[in-house]
């Protein structure tokens, strides 16, 4: 019996039913699973009577296909320029620079912060490829473009990774946005 | 391409070039090690070590952490009340900005065309729910309400309003229901719940405390009346001054109207039911007790 109830105005039987079911509930509860125990036991213990207690389908089975967790992350639908939520999807053709900043498995652009005894701020890029150092130049530009201020950097060439001093994930962000990485 | 993979780089040719490291070319950087603070070895032999003069300081007798003397301290001044009494029995509800729900939306991680239900928010990792530590489900927070933009069908266990409005402005459905522990601990993991070859429980309704909550209509409760509900949806459409948009024209109002049965916990299959995912099989039972057990 399926109980998939796909109009408004079911529902009120549906709910006076419920209502009356839990009111009722109380009388049942000795009744009813000790009864379906017996049931249980009595079917379990010989099949007497030989009718067949189960249905088999395969029709709803598509209900339970879409309850199985994903086993992979999807690719993101086509955006035309940035989404409502502000996720702004990679360029289409990688931009000509000597370096490449790819996204993260979850399609996302790599720039995390970091905060070590509690006071000591640092962005970390990762996930660069070719000349690091390159990229090291540009980000020390910008930010002294943006805060004034001569940033010490920290190039990993074997991880590939940026360190700066200081929080600016959100400003790298929109920078490496804006490049089209 | 015009990148090229150079793993250690400049610093490893550098290196190639350089003599052989050996331990009479190693030192420290400048300013990494400090030399240690060593007491009682100052001019004079240091006289007192640091301690100062005679006293409980010299000693080392101190009283204990937050004794003031003999006047009472001030932790047994300030009288005692229960502000986390009953911490353990309070439902709690894991909150979902919209901010972020649009964010799933926009990566595809969840699918706006089926209801979107906490067992898709969770195949998606958008929250994560620990049933075993009092959590009752989620709940929708209206941050991000100004740029959310899309038309879904959703369930939730608890709305704010300006949440409902959000989503009643973009076209879409919201209702609020209610999941007892051991059905939300099946709604988050369906797939190891069908392992285990039990039944499908009913879901239970809820506790009497909560009942108020999922009756009214203005929390698009399950247990509401329908009429209601529309009367609701005109009046926060007045109170927050969008108009509302008509969905029984919409191309996907049967989805849209699409909503769980009181006793139901997944979409599509009833209680009683066994799933067998072996052999992709759903088996139902057919005796006339079981069936009003279940249906009731």
């Amino acid at each position: 019996m399926q109980k998939m109830s796909g109009c408004f105005t079911l529902h009120t039987a549906v709910l006076r039913g419920a209502l009356r079911g839990a009111s009722s509930l109380q009388n049942r509860a000795r009744t009813g699973p000790a009864a379906a125990a017996g049931l249980r036991l009595a079917s379990s213990a010989a099949p007497r009577e030989g009718k067949a207690a189960i249905i088999e389908s395969t029709e709803e089975y598509k209900f339970v296909e879409r309850l199985i967790p994903a086993s992979r992350v999807p690719e993101p639908p086509k955006h035309a320029g940035p989404a409502p939520s502000g996720w702004i999807p990679p360029a289409e053709t990688p931009p000509a620079l000597p370096y490449m900043i790819r996204r993260s498995r979850m399609h996302n652009v790599p720039v995390y912060t970091d905060l070590t005894h509690g006071n000591r701020k640092m962005t970390l890029v990762r996930k660069v490829e070719g000349d690091i150092w390159a990229l090291e130049k540009d980000v020390r530009e910008y930010l002294k473009e943006v805060t004034g201020k001569e940033l010490p950097t920290q190039v990993n060439e074997v991880t590939m990774t940026l360190k700066v001093k200081g929080h600016f994930d959100q400003e790298l962000k929109d920078w490496l946005t804006s490049k089209g990485f | 391409m015009s990148v090229t993979k150079n793993s250690g780089g400049k610093a490893l040719d550098v290196l190639k070039t350089l003599p052989r490291i050996t331990l009479a070319n190693l030192r420290p950087e400048p300013g990494s090690k400090k030399a240690d603070k060593r007491r009682g070895r100052g001019q004079h032999g240091g006289n007192r070590s640091g301690r100062g003069h005679k006293g409980e300081r010299q000693r080392g007798t101190r009283p204990r952490l937050g004794f003031e003397g003999g006047q009472t301290p001030f932790y047994l001044v300030i009288p005692k009340y229960g502000f986390n009494e009953g911490h353990s029995r309070r439902p709690q509800y894991q909150p979902l900005t919209l901010k972020r729900l649009q964010y799933l939306i926009d990566l595809g991680r969840v699918d706006p065309t089926q209801p979107i239900d906490l067992t898709q928010l969770v195949n998606a990792r958008g929250v994560t729910i620990q049933p075993l530590k009092r959590d009752y489900g989620v709940q929708l927070v209206d941050e991000g309400a100004d740029i959310f933009a899309a038309k879904i069908n959703i369930e939730v266990q608890r709305a704010s309003e300006g949440a409902i409005a959000a989503i009643e402005r973009n076209g879409g459905v919201i209702t609020t229901s209610f999941y007892d522990p051991i059905s939300l601990g099946i709604l988050i993991k369906p797939v190891c719940f069908f392992m285990r070859g039990q039944p499908i429980p009913r879901r239970m309704l809820p506790a009497e405390n909560m009942v108020p909550y999922y009756v009214s209509a203005e929390n698009r409760g399950y247990l509401a009346d329908p009429e209601e509900i529309q009367q609701a949806r005109r009046a926060l459409a007045q109170k927050y001054g969008y108009a509302l948009p008509d969905i029984s024209k919409d191309e996907l109002y049967h989805m849209l109207a699409m909503r769980k049965d009181v006793r139901q916990i997944f979409f599509g299959l009833s209680p009683g039911w066994v799933v067998n995912m072996a052999e992709k099989k759903i088996l139902k039972p057919t005796d006339e007790k079981l069936l009003k057990y279940y249906s009731s």
